[in-house]
């Protein structure tokens, strides 16, 4: 079954499933948690609650990335 | 600029967290714009490794950023309202050293720390705006450095994928680009709130 969510503004499409969790969709798209901030729908997730946050078909994720600079 | 949006100016509670090369440089343009209050936050010293960047001077290395920030700054404007802290910034008391302010510039060096305060202001401070920085290193590329209006509390400056490391230092010409867009944002978010008031 192939789901997809809005990720950054683009439609990303999971053949084998969504990821169960938040966690694991930054594993899937290879990014470090320490140096995310996640929204969903437009609500901010806090980090801690990354491993508990599940998610659903059609949901619109930003992941605000950081590098390191200033 | 009209002398009317100076005045409304005068109203504004702007905050810095982290007086480095994002913060210092934001810090003297938003006092030359006569910004009303400025609240700024940093917990360290002056270094000869920082004045590649950061608004400072040869004769303050060794001093506290803040006070070295707050003498320069009335050095431009010797009415200038500046509320400093010295101290290092954490999820606990960011809401209540920023508590007054309308939007906060996120001027910090860590990856991890940028991330920190975001997510603090965000969940934590209703109605405050963040405007923070990702992508900054290096030089050239100046037209890669964008801003981006994530949504109406997150504003994002940079080009994302800059980070410091080996061979790719952090300099005076690009980190200002970066600090100049905070600052240019910060203005704008400013002169729309008085639009719609």
């Amino acid at each position: 079954m192939s789901s997809q969510l809005k990720i950054n503004g683009e439609t990303k499409t999971f053949d084998q499933g969504l990821p169960d969790t938040l966690t694991q969709l930054l594993e899937t798209l290879a990014i470090d948690a320490a140096t995310v901030v996640a929204e969903i729908d437009g609500r901010i997730i806090e980090r801690k609650s990354f491993a508990q946050t599940s998610l659903s078909e059609g949901q619109t994720i930003e992941l605000i990335r950081f590098v390191g600079g200033g | 600029m009209t002398p009317h949006v100076f005045y409304e100016l005068k109203d504004a509670v702007v905050g810095i967290a982290g007086l480095g090369g994002l913060g210092s440089n934001v810090a003297v343009a938003l006092t030359r714009l006569r910004v009303g209050k400025l609240v700024v936050a940093d917990y360290d010293v002056v270094e000869e490794s920082n004045l590649n960047r950061q608004n400072y001077f040869a004769d303050q290395i060794g001093k506290h950023k803040v006070d070295m920030s707050i003498e320069n700054l009335t050095r431009i404007n010797g009415e200038a309202d500046i509320e400093g802290h010295k101290i290092r910034l954490t999820p606990d008391n960011i809401p209540r050293i920023f508590k007054d302010c309308h939007i906060i510039a996120e001027c910090f060096d860590r990856a991890d720390q940028k991330q920190m305060i975001v997510e603090t202001v965000l969940s934590k401070m209703d109605d405050v705006v963040i405007v923070t920085v990702s992508g900054l290193a290096g030089y050239g590329r100046s037209n890669d450095i964008v801003t981006r209006y994530i949504s109406d509390r997150l504003v994002l400056v940079g080009d994302t994928v800059s980070g410091i490391g080996p061979g790719v230092p952090l300099t005076a010409p690009r980190v200002g680009i970066a600090a100049y867009h905070q600052a240019n944002a910060i203005t704008e978010i400013l002169n729309d709130r008085l639009k719609s008031k």
